[in-house]
């Protein structure tokens, strides 16, 4: 049969950020894809050689601007551990609950995303709805809506109050109450199910050969979960990763909408168990400058992120590399992507939760 | 590199049920022993919430065999350390022929295109890392056994 190449991108309706796919279709059915990224490649990863190390992390944060805390602290934990850093309690306790309302905030707005991609404006606008209330949050304990800026290497800048963050439990809870309508939506409507059952399936097989991460793995069937490792407190932490079997578009979203409940959860018993009182130390400052190297690895609410750090006893690193969630689901992608209909690529290709700029840096 | 032990190694991570989670190469600046530089690459792996990784120390140059028989998720990795370090990977299940990153300057992140940059801003008076940066660190070093230095030599710092 004749073949036909069609140019997924740089531009389409529902990508945020440039990517190219070029779709090798026979008839409206896609038997080859090839990715091209480049479009926001940004050389972040080289500016370790002029920028030095205690402002590094600034930059980092700069990477994405959904995951930007989280960027901030897999910077900070890898130069702690280099450092032989000790963290102050309270800062590795308001460090989690700021990685966990990152992952609320992300995942609602890639639930809007979703809907939006799927025709739902009004189901985008009231998830996109609730994540200005995340960024209320942000802004009112960080000072920023997008980049914080409040992770520093031995810990973070700015204490919340405990009044504020009994605030912050309440809030959560009742946007908590009104997601489980917005919720209910996706998981019932007929037309929604329509158009993403049995769409884009990933095997569990497939997911580890592809290594994928995240709520892509996830949705799989593999209880994947960098969290499970209990570092940065989460042994302290009572969860069990959300698993859905289906592999399909379906089941992707499912994942993500247990796991903003999930995480308030998380907040709720963080905030139950961190240490209480004003004026508890918040860093650690070190002296001079690190020597060796360190891999960090985080969930980010895209899955898991490896950071890898390497410096040589001056301010400047010499080497900094972020292996974003994005990067690592892009093989999948691309294996789903190979066999389905052309009229379901954008469905598939969203629902990996892309993240160019984390993926090029 | 010892190419069949290598593959060997990465199989024994495959057929264990790893997941491959990062292949990253670090360039080195050269040395005595290496005129051209060298690249530290490292394949990491990851199975339930255990870490582990081989490392290699490549000559540019050197062949380096693609992983994607065992693990083909590699693609994306190779792709990039052969368009950004300019490492010599070969058999690739996916070659996307230096079109992943789309770099305005090809291979940023060799030894010699590091070193001339450094070098450049030195010669322009921009803060920026030494070109020859201590030798104590370099290579091996790892966090738990190399304390920060408290004296070390402020890098680069020029005018």
């Amino acid at each position: 049969m004749k073949r036909t190449v069609i140019p997924f991108g740089p531009q389409h309706p529902v990508l945020p950020e440039p990517i190219v796919l070029d779709l090798i279709l026979e008839d409206e059915r896609v038997v080859d894809a090839v990715p091209t990224i480049g479009y926001i490649h940004r050389g972040l990863e080289m500016m370790v050689e002029r920028v030095e190390y205690t402002e590094m992390g600034f930059v980092v944060e700069r990477i994405c601007g959904i995951c930007s805390f989280m960027h901030g602290m897999g910077y900070c934990l890898s130069l702690e551990t280099i450092m032989n850093v000790e963290v102050p309690d309270r800062a590795k306790w308001l460090r989690l609950i700021w990685a966990e309302i990152s992952r609320i905030q992300s995942h609602l707005l890639w639930l809007g995303l979703g809907a939006d991609a799927f025709g739902f404006e009004n189901l985008f606008m009231h998830c996109w709805r609730m994540r200005e209330e995340i960024l209320d949050i942000f802004e009112k304990t960080t000072g920023g809506r997008v980049i914080h800026s409040v992770n520093r290497i031995g810990g973070v800048k700015r204490d919340v109050s405990d009044a504020e963050l009994a605030a912050i439990l309440v809030r959560l809870e009742e946007l908590g109450k009104a997601f489980k309508k917005t919720a209910s939506v996706f998981a019932t409507d007929p037309s929604i199910a329509h158009r993403l059952v049995g769409v884009g399936v990933l095997s569990p097989e497939d997911a580890l050969s592809t290594a994928s991460v995240g709520p892509m793995a996830r949705a799989s069937g593999l209880a994947t979960d960098t969290r499970l490792g209990g570092a940065n407190l989460y042994d302290q932490i009572d969860f069990q990763p959300v698993v859905e079997t289906a592999g399909d578009c379906l089941a992707r979203v499912a994942v993500r909408l247990r796991e903003v409940e999930q995480s308030i959860g998380i907040i709720r018993q963080a905030i139950d168990k961190m240490p209480k009182g004003e004026g508890l130390p918040l860093e650690n400052r070190p002296r001079g400058n690190p020597a060796g190297e360190a891999f960090t690895r985080l969930e980010q609410p895209r899955g898991e992120v490896v950071y890898y750090v390497k410096a040589n006893g001056t301010k400047y690193l010499e080497r900094f590399r972020a292996r974003t969630p994005t990067f690592a689901n892009i093989p999948a992608m691309i294996q789903l992507v190979k066999g389905c209909e052309l009229a379901d690529v954008p469905n598939i290709i969203l629902t990996i939760d892309p993240c160019i700029s984390c993926t090029e840096r | 590199m010892d190419r069949t032990t290598f593959l060997a190694r990465i199989e024994e991570y495959h057929m264990g049920g790893w997941r491959l989670a990062l292949i990253n190469a670090t360039s080195a600046m050269s040395t005595e022993e290496q005129p051209g530089g060298s690249f530290d690459v490292v394949w990491a792996f990851v199975k339930d919430n255990a870490f582990e990784y081989l490392r290699e120390e490549i000559v540019p140059g050197d062949e380096v065999p693609s992983i994607s028989a065992s693990f083909p998720a590699a693609f994306l990795y190779e792709n990039e350390i052969r368009e950004l370090f300019g490492i010599n990977v070969t058999g690739l299940n996916v070659d996307l022929g230096g079109q992943l990153y789309k770099t305005a300057k090809k291979i940023p992140f060799s030894p010699s295109a590091i070193r001339a940059r450094l070098e450049a801003n030195a010669a322009a008076g921009i803060a920026s890392a030494s070109p020859t940066p201590p030798a104590g660190p370099h290579g091996a070093a790892h966090a738990a056994s190399s304390p920060a230095p408290t004296s070390a030599p402020t890098a680069g710092k020029t005018a």
